[in-house]
């Protein structure tokens, strides 16, 4: 194991590429590809990889939540994922799509999971081999989880309000322009789908892609300590949540904090910026 | 105002695809992407590069009209351009080719749903949408100087 990995909390939680390459026919693996581009997956992806997206995979849209457990089991089931399988997670945009599924993931209480360290991205400008071919596997019996582990892994309004009014450690994930409320989106996409921009009062403003490096990797642990510790005061014990527009980016910092630094109480809020910005008084500050 | 006759036809294929031939065809125009670029030596009337808001990577429009008014576009497209803008900007450089230049603006939008489909409509894909408009300013930017030229 590299030095890198060594030095994180949970060095198991992440994987090479040169790893993954070595293991695409390994039967107890399963690689999953998880991105924003709703078509990527289709331009190529790695050999044996499957497809899980966000949105029609893992969210039941009618109720704004995730899908039932029942229905978690059937995804897995017919992509051959058994309750035992280690699932490996890749994906665009430095892993934040990835990192979305996994927390997904572990909110249905998979256990074995990990991300490809770099992403896509890496894969792709290491040369590595693409393919289009779309892998068959045989079903699996995936028993239905007996819970969800929203208490454990995600934060609700109601939380997150409660965590902002005792001043409890409170991280907002987007970018500068969103945390000052000069935007509502993100700097290159379409402002749309908020009515009031700022933040959550109380929370501190630390963008998620400070925790990744240019070319998608994730920052050494020291790097990271230095933002999270250093900067925003983070202590061992903390009871942490993060929030960004709809929780997926929050899911990158949530992975960082839980698996890369071992801080055993963080929190997703994935109703986020779409919810707090648009809902009827709940309270909000503007500027940086 | 209708569809002009080549985008009317591209709109029939993909309304007559089932979802999963709709994503193959949509890969595949978004593969030919790169063929719309402009060639070394090309020139054109008008040329729009520039990185915006509502695309995460730099886009440039090229316009070449002939003396009849036909209207002929190249488009060049940076890296971290998604799929489905790649696909809509081979699908729009072919299907309003030779169109007059003043019935560019008048392309109504509703056509993207019937391609792309309700499934792959969702809140991050209101950039396919992007290129058209895109495409309708540079007409209308090629519209106004023409005036002003006349006028002169």
């Amino acid at each position: 194991m590299s030095d890198k990995y060594s030095a994180y909390a949970h060095p198991e939680a992440l994987v090479t590429t040169e790893w993954v390459a070595a293991h695409l026919k390994d039967p107890s693996i399963r690689i999953v590809e998880s991105n924003e581009d709703v078509l990527l997956y289709d331009t190529g992806h790695v050999p044996g990889a499957v497809h899980i997206d966000w949105r029609s995979d893992l969210q039941d849209n009618t109720v704004r939540d995730y899908i039932s457990p029942e229905a978690f089991a059937e995804v897995c089931s017919k992509n051959g994922i058994g309750p035992d399988t280690t699932v490996v997670f890749y994906g665009d945009k430095s892993n934040w799509w990835s990192c979305y599924a996994l927390w997904a993931f572990r909110l249905y209480g998979h256990k074995n999971v990990k991300i490809m360290d770099g992403g896509r991205d890496l894969w792709v400008k290491e040369g590595r081999e693409v393919t289009r071919e779309k892998p068959k596997y045989a079903k699996v019996n995936y028993p239905v989880p007996a819970k969800r582990y929203d208490k454990e892994i995600r934060a609700f309004y109601e939380e997150t309000i409660k965590h902002s009014n005792e001043n409890k450690p409170l991280i907002d994930v987007r970018s500068p322009g969103e945390f000052s409320g000069e935007i509502t989106h993100m700097p290159e996409y379409p402002q749309e789908g908020v009515l009031r921009g700022g933040h959550v009062p109380h929370s501190k403003s630390v963008p998620w892609k400070r925790a990744a490096n240019d070319d998608a990797t994730f920052k050494s642990a020291d790097d990271l300590r230095a933002i999270y510790e250093k900067e925003i005061g983070l202590k061992k014990g903390d009871d942490i949540i993060a929030y960004c527009r709809i929780g997926e980016r929050s899911s990158h910092t949530w992975f960082v904090l839980t698996y890369l630094l071992g801080y055993d109480k963080v929190r997703n809020y994935d109703g986020s910026w779409t919810e707090w910005g648009n809902k009827v008084r709940a309270p909000i500050e503007k500027g940086s | 105002m209708p569809y002009p006759p080549k985008l009317e036809q591209i709109i029939d294929l993909f309304e007559h695809l089932p979802d999963e031939e709709k994503r193959e065809t949509l890969i595949t125009y978004a593969d030919q992407a790169k063929n719309q670029e402009p060639k070394e030596g090309d020139t054109f009337d008008l040329e729009d590069v520039r990185k915006d808001e509502e695309c995460t990577d730099t886009v440039g429009i090229f316009l070449r009209v002939d003396p009849d008014k036909s209207a002929h576009f190249k488009v060049s497209l940076g890296p971290q351009v998604q799929t489905l803008t790649r696909a809509m900007t081979a699908i729009l450089c072919k299907g309003l080719d030779g169109m007059k230049v003043g019935e560019i603006l008048e392309v109504p939008a509703d056509f993207v749903p019937k391609i792309v489909g309700a499934e792959l409509i969702r809140a991050r894909s209101q950039t396919v949408y992007y290129i058209l408009t895109r495409m309708k300013s540079t007409a209308k930017v090629y519209m106004n100087r023409e005036r002003e030229n006349a006028l002169s």
